[in-house]
């Protein structure tokens, strides 16, 4: 009742019924993968309510100070003010502990869902036209959620993260020409320099969030302008959307998965350690932990910088340290490729017509065959950053895996592309429902360059018919279920 | 699957058969081959029971000619499967029978923590037989409890960068390994500083003094017995096996919005 009238009251001034209504109105499909991206977002959530309950304990400074609290083997010691209070909230104040592992473990959990979210976005070519910008901003939360996990794990000044500050400082001074200016403008001063820490933390918690909020936000707003697009299937066009309401369907639903992202940080905050920084203890320039690996996300470029050989070519009179190729270079194609992409493939297919509705990865057996080949590649990268603790495990002497992945970085992604290739290609001509039921001839067909099926490559994005008569106990539930909404596609007007 | 043939060979299900058989396979094999091919064993530590009315001396002598002679010589002079034992001291032998090191298991393979192969009264015998044979290498150390603080600093200086910093053990260059420190005793920790056993550097009294040590010991044994603040403690290793958390976890998040979601049409 005093709801309803403060409501009336406020539209009364305010107005903003219509664009509520249009708001909740908003048709979202029903497909589970769409539901990537909002993992990406409520972990993206908790990590600014967590972020904040932190900042009201930690001490961003690298002023030396006596550690006087509840950690016996550190008491008494004098180490930074950044890992004397990150060290007290962990052990003094209540519930710090857990707000900081839950932070951290939903940070593995943003970029992990971010690279989910993108695997999706690639793989059904949910890039094309008109979605290309939305793809330039997603990629750039991409590098800017990487970014901020580095900058991140390395404000608690421990022996771990002072270890990775220094890998980062030697590629920035292995960039030729410029290494050193650039070494003195992002870290004020020669190693370990004392601007580092509340540099960071500036970086940290507020540059890049609000970059990512901006960046979260336009992204959002770019997704309601040109609506979703969705999967094909009967009454799906390229002029419409189909799926469930904001209201009442879809944002129970999304409520759900708000409660189970923040569950799962918080469980994991509470009952699995991350980062024990008090016992990798302060950084001092002098000393090294061993094994001593960075978060995942910064993973792929620490394996490549343990694989890359010592080589030191001079080009142009300048030396260029082995550090470059796989630390600068590497990231710099990386995501150079990642922007292109979507104007790579339009040269590629000469596609420039826009879609609604998406394509299943099997029509574009080469996208695939790219993609695998790319997360291997990737993947292998990431698996090697963990070579001396396997060898630790295994017995495996650590140069032995150290070739084993030189040969195999470059030559699995060839071989996984090429079964992916062959793969994709038998699914479409055979339409088969999935690997499983692909036989023998399939597989046979795909690899004899059967004739491309007569279909112009815009044919191949029609309503695809799935086999109606298959019995699928999946499907029984949802055909009680009210009809999809449909509402046309497009901006909105 | 409307209008489809038939089809008779199902290609996946018997390409991951083989998979799975291979890896099956694979993971049984080097178990098979062990148990299948038992090392001989240059120095097994199986001792006779001690006669009635033997010295501690004797008794060591007997021990050492039949368990470590073999390699390190009828009186210690060493031999070109073993190295010479006369000077390395009582720490040395206490470290390495104690360990369960020594005798080795099998020949030209890097030393392993067992179960000591003689029990306490066995090895004394055994570290009065061998220090007979002369030099004067570091005594079995005491250790006292000593200071948390000053421990952690020289652990995290010295120590952390083989051990690493939860003591867990980490691979050396050449597939070797320094050893987990979560099974030593205090009396072991000390025995290693000072004796330097394998590739590990020895720190004789001038460099760490019986403080540092004892501080040191302190400090391993607050890591053994450090309460898992925080949870589980995926084996103190750090980002690696974080990963695979939290890619569980990842994966957990799909399997709900995979609930929460529906298939395509």
């Amino acid at each position: 009742m005093i709801t309803r009238w403060m409501v009336r009251r406020l539209d009364d001034r305010l107005g903003f019924s219509p664009v509520a209504r249009s708001g909740l109105n908003k048709v979202f499909p029903d497909h589970w993968t769409f539901m990537m991206g909002e993992i990406a977002l409520y972990s993206f959530t908790y990590l600014v309510l967590s972020g904040v309950f932190l900042t009201l304990f930690f001490d961003a400074s690298t002023t030396r100070t006596t550690y006087e609290g509840g950690y016996a083997p550190l008491a008494g010691s004098e180490v930074s003010a950044a890992y004397a209070s990150s060290v007290q909230l962990s052990m003094d104040v209540r519930f710090g502990l857990v707000a900081r592992q839950s932070h951290h473990w939903a940070a593995l959990l943003f970029t992990g869902a971010i690279v989910v979210h993108l695997c999706r976005i690639f793989f059904t070519g949910a890039f094309r036209r008109p979605r290309g910008v939305n793809w330039v901003v997603g990629v750039t939360l991409l590098v800017l959620a990487i970014a901020n996990g580095f900058a991140g794990y390395s404000l608690a000044d421990d022996l771990l993260s002072g270890t990775g500050l220094r890998v980062a400082n030697a590629v920035l001074l292995s960039i030729p020409v410029v290494g050193a200016w650039a070494e003195f403008l992002a870290f004020g001063g020669e190693f370990p320099a004392e601007a580092m820490i509340p540099r960071l933390y500036v970086v940290h918690i507020l540059v890049v969030p609000a970059l990512i909020v901006t960046l979260i936000t336009a992204h959002m707003v770019i997704l309601v302008r040109q609506k979703h697009s969705h999967f094909p299937g009967p009454g799906r066009t390229d002029t419409n959307v189909v799926g469930s309401r904001l209201w009442p369907g879809y944002a129970v639903r999304s409520l759900g998965l708000l409660f189970a992202v923040v569950a799962l940080c918080l469980l994991l905050g509470g009952l699995v350690q991350i980062n024990p920084i008090w016992l990798w203890g302060p950084f001092e320039p002098g000393s090294a932990t061993a094994p001593s690996q960075p978060d995942w996300y910064v993973g792929w470029l620490d394996g490549a910088l343990r694989l890359w050989p010592a080589w030191e070519p001079i080009v142009f009179g300048h030396r260029l340290p082995a550090l470059f190729v796989p630390a600068i270079v590497l990231p710099g194609l990386t995501f150079l490729g990642l922007y292109l992409y979507p104007l790579l493939e339009r040269l590629m297919t000469g596609d420039r017509a826009p879609h609604q509705v998406l394509q299943r990865p099997r029509e574009r057996p080469g996208r695939v065959a790219f993609g695998v080949a790319a997360l291997t590649f990737y993947g292998l990268l990431l698996t090697a950053f963990s070579i001396d603790v396997v060898s630790k495990f295994t017995g495996i002497p650590v140069y032995l895996l150290i070739y084993t992945f030189r040969v195999a970085v470059p030559a699995l992604p060839v071989v996984t592309g090429l079964v992916a290739f062959v793969l994709a290609r038998a699914l479409r001509d055979s339409g088969a429902d999935g690997f499983l039921a692909l036989t023998w001839a399939d597989v046979r067909g795909a690899l004899r360059r059967r004739k491309p099926v007569p279909e112009a490559p815009s044919a191949t994005e029609e309503p695809r018919e799935a086999a109606p008569e298959e019995p699928d106990e999946e499907r029984e539930p949802e055909q009680a279920e009210p009809e999809p909404v449909r509402v046309p596609a497009g901006p909105v007007p | 699957m409307t209008g489809r043939p038939a089809r008779v060979p199902r290609v996946f299900p018997l390409v991951l058969g083989v998979l799975v058989l291979g890896v099956v396979l694979a993971s049984a094999l080097p178990g098979v081959a062990a148990t299948a091919a038992p090392s001989p064993a240059p120095g097994t530590g199986t001792a006779a029971p001690p006669r009635p009315g033997q010295t501690q001396f004797q008794r060591g002598e007997s021990l050492y000619q039949s368990s470590c002679a073999s390699c390190h010589g009828q009186a210690g002079q060493g031999s070109q499967r073993g190295p010479t034992l006369i000077g390395v001291g009582a720490a040395s032998v206490d470290f390495w029978v104690g360990t369960g090191r020594m005798p080795l298991a099998e020949e030209r393979v890097d030393a392993q923590r067992r179960a000591p192969a003689f029990d306490e009264q066995d090895i004394d015998a055994l570290v009065t037989y061998v220090t007979s044979f002369g030099g004067d290498g570091p005594a079995i150390p005491t250790v006292h409890p000593g200071d948390l603080t000053l421990g952690r600093e020289i652990y995290l200086q010295n120590c952390a960068a083989c051990h690493s910093a939860g003591g867990s053990g980490y691979t050396q260059v050449g597939g070797q390994v320094a050893p987990s420190l979560l099974e030593a005793t205090p009396v072991q920790v000390a025995e290693a500083i000072r004796i330097g056993p394998g590739q590990m550097p020895q720190w004789p009294e001038e460099v760490l003094d019986q403080g540092q040590v004892d501080a040191v010991v302190t400090y391993v044994q607050e890591l053994q017995r450090l309460p898992n603040r925080g949870g589980l403690d995926l084996g103190r290793i750090g980002p690696v096996t974080e990963t695979v958390v939290g890619f569980a976890g990842v994966a957990l998040l799909l399997v709900v919005i995979r609930r929460l979601g529906k298939r395509a049409p």
